[in-house]
C-alpha cells in the first residue's frame, strides 16, 4: 500500500517539476535490527518514484564500510541529500557530474514534519539556494570551527 | 545552515525511534536542537534569532576551551 496519498503524488509531482539540478537521496539501511529501515525505503522509493531529476542510492550501514565513513553516518535508517550537479556537457549532451554534500541528514522514517523537511531540502539543494537571509549568510561564513546542528522531532 | 557553510552539518533526528540517542540529550519537547552536543535551542522561533543563539552559545564555548 503506498504511503503517499494521490493528492499529495499530485502536489509533490509539481512542485518536483521545478526542479533544475538533480538531487541523490543516499540511503543507509540494514537487514536485521532495524524496525525503521523497511518504511524509509518505502518513502524514499515513493519519492523518487515522482520525479527523474531524484536519484536513490541505497547502501547497507553493515556492509558498505567505505560509504558509510564517507557519509559520517551513524546510525540507520540515515538518508544523506546530497546535490548532482553538471561540471561540464559532453559530447552528445551526456553531462559529467559531481556530487555536492552539504552536509544534510535525516535519521528516521522521514514523516509528517520530517517529510515536509525533507521536500523542502531536497527543492533548496536542487537549487543549490538555503533561503536564508543575508545577514545570517554573512553570519554563518564566519565560523571558525566546525558546527553540527542535530534537530530532534517527532512525526506528529 | 548547512548549505550556508562547510563547516555546518545538520542531522535531523526522530526522537522517538532513538530513544537512548534522545534520553541522552534529554529530549521532552520538540523541536530541540542541540549544537555540538552541548548547546540546547528549544522550540521554534524566527531565523535571526535562532541562528544568534546557537552562534552565540557555540563560540562562547570555545572561548572557555
Amino acid at each position: 500500500m503506498a504511503l503517499l496519498k494521490d493528492k499529495d503524488r499530485e502536489q509533490l509531482q509539481k512542485e518536483f517539476a521545478q526542479l533544475q539540478n538533480s538531487v541523490k537521496l543516499v540511503f543507509f539501511t540494514q537487514a536485521l535490527d532495524c524496525e525503521y529501515c523497511p518504511m524509509t525505503q518505502q518513502v524514499l522509493e515513493e519519492v523518487v518514484g515522482l520525479s527523474d531529476k531524484i536519484q536513490l542510492q541505497t547502501h547497507n550501514f553493515a556492509i558498505d564500510k567505505e560509504q558509510v565513513a564517507a557519509y559520517k553516518i551513524a546510525r540507520v535508517p540515515a538518508v544523506a541529500v546530497v546535490r548532482v550537479e553538471p561540471v561540464l556537457i559532453l559530447a552528445g549532451g551526456k553531462a559529467a557530474t559531481r556530487e555536492r554534500d552539504y552536509g544534510i541528514r535525516y535519521y528516521g522514517v522521514p514523516a509528517g514534519f520530517e517529510f515536509a523537511a525533507l521536500v523542502g531540502d531536497i527543492m533548496d539543494v536542487s537549487r543549490g539556494e538555503s533561503g536564508l537571509s543575508a545577514s545570517s549568510k554573512t553570519a554563518l561564513a564566519q565560523l571558525k570551527e566546525p558546527l553540527h546542528l542535530q534537530v530532534f522531532t517527532t512525526p506528529t | 545552515m548547512a548549505m550556508e557553510s562547510e563547516l555546518v552539518t545538520a542531522d535531523a533526528v526522530d526522537a522517538s525511534e532513538y530513544p537512548e540517542l534522545a534520553d541522552y540529550y534529554q529530549v521532552y519537547g520538540v523541536p530541540l536542537t542541540v549544537a555540538n552536543s552541548k548547546v540546547r535551542v528549544e522550540g521554534g522561533m524566527p531565523e535571526p534569532m535562532f541562528i544568534g543563539q546557537i552562534l552565540k552559545g557555540v563560540s562562547g564555548m570555545t572561548q572557555k576551551t
